[in-house]
């Protein structure tokens, strides 16, 4: 039961021939893909694929060996300067940039210093400037739609882990981005508490939000995404509807990748 | 024997007081050089390539001389060779934070590695400078590792600012020392000023385990 | 400048170590001799309330934390002082006669006491590292008390206590230095009177604490390794 297919032409990330090197490592061999306004795309593969890579060099937490990534039209890590040429991004820019793409961990990374709230508000207040007025009102908000407002003056330390992941959702969504990053987010949960994650994340994508995810929960893949992406060996191996790609297989790494995956 | 004792410290009582001031003095000053001077050697052996090696050995030889060594170094040598400190008081003043620079240098660098990577991408992915991170993530929980560190070298730093009696700092110790000469009293005044210290350090360390406990309390778990 | 350096690089001659050695080198022995005596105490000292503070009776552990405090809280140099001082006082009043302390036995026990009060807790601490349910298997087994603590508890908490109590066996070695306050032959003694003497004080007070570093440089390090290995090797784990 895929989610109503509210794609636009806009393009929000482009990846053109993206390369990575570790040391003597490549691990992006050139990777191109283009994710639409409101679309899910979903991102699967063994792990050393690259696609954790993949993602991380789209907010530039990775720098890539070469290639272009543009999210929202402008391209990461460079700026155009008035001649119309290309220069790296300083400091500043790139965090401007960074603000406007959302990113959710493996690990939550929520700060342990601060309450549900004060993670959420941080960002919104210093990055984008926002008065704590205006940025409580958001962040209140987003609270209620997690369903997490009676902990919001809570620590992170009192809170579970599916609980930690929602507010982490929460305080990305709080910058307002144009495209959120999803890194394995309920990898690190407890079994029981995957679902209240996965759940907030199909009312995202249902609100037509603009998702990449990285995840093994397949189920997601087939019911969330418009279209998922199959890694292997800094390649894109397979690309297409979910129901191709992960019932129907063409390339035979593939199948055998989803014939070792249990339901 | 109370009465005996109290009219000990009551007689004396300016002498005490005096010396106790100085105490004070000394302590204070020595312990913020020693955050100051601990903080910029940090800094220096962690992001200054070239002054790493000087600040690494300078923060070794810190840690690793005994307290009335470097005194005596810091009062006799350091004059002749850089001119300065000028005068006994600075002298105590600096071979205190000395001593401490050292170990708070390693409280800084242990509690800024001590910030696991994630949080500070986490930062960093919402758009924040490194400054703000800085300031915003690193400093604060930093602060709550390192405050163990920082009041356990204040406690240190008392106890070793009765060594500055050695190069005639009137401090309390000294006071004790030269009353005793006169007054040939040593039960009473040396009990005093033992009592003194150790009442002094025993409320701070109290004070010092209340505050931690109120901070596990709060933030739920042993930080860092 | 030049000519100021060039004169300091004469004055730091080491020269005036090897000339004094007679007395410079006997004086760091006398260090280790004090440091070996006061180990003793004060690892007795806090075996012994360690031991005290773990009993099942409240005013001994009360007594023993009582202690450790007062220890650990006492500046050593009062404590050096006030031993050397006024316990002959008081013993004398008491039987009548003057007694007095030598310096080394003064040293030894202020020394020794204030070290003790870190000792007791590194103790305690290795003690209660043990995890419960080791003891409570031997004493199912039907192990004795005694043995319970020979053959279970004490193995596993000296591995747990020794690398702080290295720590501390290092700092006891950095607190020797106090007892040339009360007039014993150790190293820094010694060099003051050679100072007054030669007038030379930039290379000996400097020589002084370069030695000092090397050797509590090479204390440390021997420490952490073996503290690693410890740490190490898999009869720690788990």
């Amino acid at each position: 039961m895929s989610a109503p297919a509210s794609r636009s032409d806009n393009v929000v990330v482009r990846i053109v021939d993206l390369h990575k090197y570790f040391g003597e490592l490549e691990v992006l061999k050139g990777v191109s893909l283009d994710v639409h306004q409101g679309e899910v795309l979903t991102m699967l593969g063994s792990s050393g694929s690259g696609k954790t890579t993949l993602l991380r060099c789209i907010n530039l937490l990775e720098q890539p060996t070469s290639g272009e990534i543009h999210v929202g039209g402008s391209p990461m890590g460079f700026h155009i300067d008035a001649r119309g040429r290309r220069r790296p991004a300083r400091g500043a820019q790139l965090n401007a940039q960074r603000a406007e793409i959302g990113m959710v961990f493996q690990q939550f990374n929520l700060w342990p210093h601060m309450t549900a709230l004060q993670n959420i508000i941080e960002a919104p207040m210093r990055v984008r400037g926002w008065s704590r007025a205006k940025a409580e009102d958001i962040a209140l908000r987003l609270l209620q739609k997690i369903n997490l407002m009676d902990k919001r003056d809570q620590y992170p330390a009192r809170l579970s882990g599916g609980q930690q992941q929602r507010v982490a959702i929460a305080r990305a969504l709080a910058m307002q981005p144009k495209v959120m990053l999803f890194d394995e987010p309920t990898s690190s949960l407890d079994p029981e508490l995957v679902g209240e994650v996965l759940a907030v994340m199909r009312a995202l994508a249902d609100d037509g939000t603009t998702m990449i995810v990285i995840t093994h929960e397949i189920g997601f893949a087939r019911d969330v995404s418009d279209r998922v992406v199959f890694l292997h060996n800094g390649l894109i191996e397979e690309e297409g509807a979910p129901d191709d790609v992960i019932v129907n297989p063409k390339s035979e790494r593939c199948r055998r990748f989803f014939a070792g995956i249990t339901r | 024997m109370d009465l005996f004792w109290q009219s000990a410290l009551w007689r004396h009582r300016e002498a005490f007081w005096d010396g106790l001031v100085v105490t004070m003095q000394v302590t204070v000053i020595g312990y913020i050089g020693a955050i100051l001077l601990g903080f910029a050697l940090c800094m220096m052996s962690m992001y200054v390539r070239p002054l790493r090696w000087p600040s690494r050995f300078f923060i070794e030889f810190f840690r690793a001389t005994p307290i009335y060594v470097q005194l005596l170094w810091v009062n006799y040598v350091w004059p002749k060779v850089i001119g300065w400190p000028n005068g006994f008081f600075e002298a105590g003043c600096t071979a205190l934070a000395v001593q401490s620079a050292g170990y708070l240098a390693e409280t800084f660098r242990a509690g800024i590695e001590g910030i696991s990577r994630g949080q500070i991408e986490a930062a960093q992915a919402q758009g924040m400078s490194g400054p703000l991170i800085m300031r915003r993530i690193v400093l604060p929980q930093v602060v709550h590792t390192m405050a163990p560190s920082f009041m356990n070298q204040l406690l240190v730093v008392i106890k070793s600012s009765t060594l500055v009696s050695v190069i005639a700092v009137p401090d309390l110790m000294y006071q004790a020392l030269r009353l005793t000469s006169i007054w040939f009293e040593p039960i009473e005044i040396l009990s005093c000023t033992a009592l003194i210290y150790l009442v002094i350090v025993s409320a701070l360390s109290w004070a010092f385990k209340v505050y931690t406990d109120r901070i596990r309390a709060k933030y739920g778990l042993t930080r860092g | 400048m030049i000519e100021k350096f060039s004169e300091l690089a004469k004055d730091l001659d080491p020269a005036v170590f090897w000339e004094y050695r007679a007395v410079l080198i006997p004086g760091l022995l006398y260090n280790f001799y004090v440091f070996f005596l006061t180990v003793g105490v004060a690892v007795g000292l806090g075996l012994f309330v360690a031991i005290l503070r773990l009993s099942h009776h409240g005013v001994l552990r009360a007594v023993g934390g009582l202690y450790a405090e007062v220890c650990r809280n006492t500046p050593e140099y009062i404590a050096l002082i006030w031993i050397y001082y006024v316990p002959p006082l008081l013993i004398g009043l008491a039987i009548g006669r003057n007694i007095s302390f030598s310096p080394l036995l003064a040293a030894v026990i202020a020394l020794g006491l204030s070290s003790s009060g870190y000792f007791t807790e590194t103790f305690r601490a290795g003690i209660l590292a043990v995890p419960k349910g080791h003891v409570e298997a031997a004493r199912a087994l039907g192990m004795s008390r005694l043995a319970t603590m020979q053959r279970i508890v004490l193995p596993q908490a000296i591995r747990h206590m020794l690398p702080e109590a290295m720590n501390q066996f290092v700092s006891l070695f950095k607190g020797t230095t106090l007892v040339s306050l009360i007039a014993i032959p150790d190293l820094m003694y010694e060099v003051s009177l050679v100072t007054m003497d030669t007038d030379r004080a930039l290379p000996l007070y400097t020589g002084a604490a370069l030695i000092y570093f090397v050797l509590i440089l090479a204390m440390t390090t021997l420490v952490r390794k073996v503290t690693d290995r410890m740490r190490k090797s898999p009869r720690m784990t788990g």
